[in-house]
């Protein structure tokens, strides 16, 4: 269990979460506190006040992935391998040819073997986004927080994206996407406004709350 | 006011893409998967990236704007204020319509994602240019944000606006759609007929379709009035 306590950071306040091991899916409006959540989750800020707490450990003692909507800010290295390899070469003792190995599998479950021997700078915005996912991927990690991965993703893409994430054994996905029909699919649902949650429960759940607003998922829209 | 795409032939190393179609006034939506070469096509469209083979003949267009993907790459200015003033647009005007009213003085650079994105379309969007080429517009935009920016376009008066994008949720009504397929541009056609074309026919689309109900366009509203007519 993923527990939230008394959480303070900028306009993000949240007395008490606690998130479940599966999908978990975070929606609402620009500047509503999502992706400072996320990186508090990712470890990757520090709030002012509050704990995270992962199975009973912070996020910075725990094994997480971490892709943003911007991949650029985060991609390291020229070349793609090296990139996917990065932290299997850093924080692990492996052989070289195990890496390999690794990274081709992991890169094959995203869809992008034909990249491994382009470097970054030659691909596209999506085609960045699939090489970040995979270089998270790879270091199986316990909890993976994707910021809006999507938003550069084909709908076809995104399915298979959905279902490397749902096979990578990670045992928590922290996500959050401004594709409804995405949230949909989830096991959990959190919508953030204002720098709080004022939706939390299973998609099916909350979005018949939602509709008529932009936020019902075109699929269900009439009942289609 | 129309561009045409006369087998312009696109390479870049091993990849290639050939383009060939006419782009008249309204919205057209170009879609694509990953990879296909969409960014690159708005590139050669507005002039940024040569064409290898054919050519691209724009008639009656004198103005012409792209919206690159990721807006950081558009920002010239150190505060909102001058960038406001780089895009020849008056501060006090876009920040009341982007919610940044009281922050003239802060970097574009720190504006949030979805802020920065809002704020860089209406920089875009205060000018009426005759070919508005906007690669991934939605992206980064909330739901709120990106039915705001369908109502805007679809009240742009005149002029050619082509969307590159993979959205398929939030869409404005389009006079055509167009995709990228096996490298080459495919002319889909106007919706509905476009919707027996299109590989990347949009999910709810493609339900009401197996429910007996054809949209007459790829809308909210559109889909809405469509499932009404299944309810009856």
């Amino acid at each position: 269990m993923i527990a939230i306590e008394s959480l303070r950071w900028r306009n993000l306040t949240i007395d008490a979460l606690d998130i479940g091991p599966g999908v978990t899916t975070i929606i609402g409006p620009n500047g509503s506190g999502k992706t400072s959540f996320l990186r508090i989750c990712a470890g990757i800020t520090v709030p002012d006040q509050g704990t995270v707490r992962i199975d009973n450990l912070t996020p910075r003692e725990t094994r997480i992935g971490w892709v943003n909507e911007f991949p650029d800010r985060n991609i390291l290295f020229a070349r793609v391998t090296d990139e996917i390899a990065s932290s299997l070469r850093f924080h692990r003792t492996i052989s070289g040819s195990i890496i390999g190995e690794e990274v081709r599998a992991c890169a094959e479950s995203v869809g992008i073997l034909h990249l491994l021997t382009r470097t970054v700078r030659e691909l596209s915005g999506g085609e960045k986004v699939l090489v970040s996912l995979a270089a998270a991927l790879v270091n199986r990690p316990k909890v993976l927080v994707l910021d809006e991965y999507d938003s550069h993703l084909d709908a076809r893409t995104g399915e298979k994206i959905d279902r490397a994430i749902r096979a990578s054994g990670s045992r928590y996905v922290i996500r959050c996407t401004q594709h409804m029909d995405t949230a949909m699919s989830s096991d959990h649902l959190l919508f953030f406004d204002s720098g709080g949650v004022t939706h939390s429960g299973r998609p099916g759940d909350i979005f018949p709350s939602l509709k008529g607003t932009a936020w019902y998922p075109a699929a269900w829209e009439c009942g289609a | 006011m129309i561009i045409t795409l006369k087998d312009a032939r696109i390479t870049r190393d091993s990849w290639s893409l050939t383009a060939a179609g006419t782009f008249d006034q309204g919205i057209h939506l170009i879609s694509g998967d990953v990879g296909s070469g969409k960014s690159t096509l708005a590139l050669v469209m507005a002039g940024l990236f040569p064409v290898s083979g054919g050519c691209i003949v724009k008639e009656g267009i004198s103005s012409c704007m792209l919206s690159l993907q990721f807006p950081e790459l558009h920002i010239t200015g150190r505060t909102i204020a001058e960038e406001c003033a780089s895009w020849g647009t008056r501060p006090e005007d876009i920040l009341v319509t982007t919610g940044l009213t009281g922050r003239e003085e802060t970097s574009p650079f720190y504006l949030s994602r979805g802020e920065l994105k809002r704020f860089h379309l209406a920089c875009i969007l205060a000018k009426d240019y005759d070919l508005l080429l906007l690669d991934e517009p939605f992206s980064s935009l909330d739901c709120e944000e990106k039915a705001r920016l369908c109502s805007t376009l679809e009240r742009r008066s005149r002029g050619i606006t082509i969307l590159f994008t993979h959205e398929q949720d939030i869409l404005p009504r389009v006079v055509r759609v167009w995709e990228i397929y096996d490298g080459r541009l495919t002319d889909c056609g106007r919706p509905p007929d476009a919707f027996r074309h299109w590989h990347h026919l949009p999910v709810s689309v493609r339900k009401l379709i197996a429910l007996g109900s054809v949209p007459d366009n790829i809308s909210r509203q559109d889909l809405r009035e469509a499932a009404c007519r299944i309810q009856g």
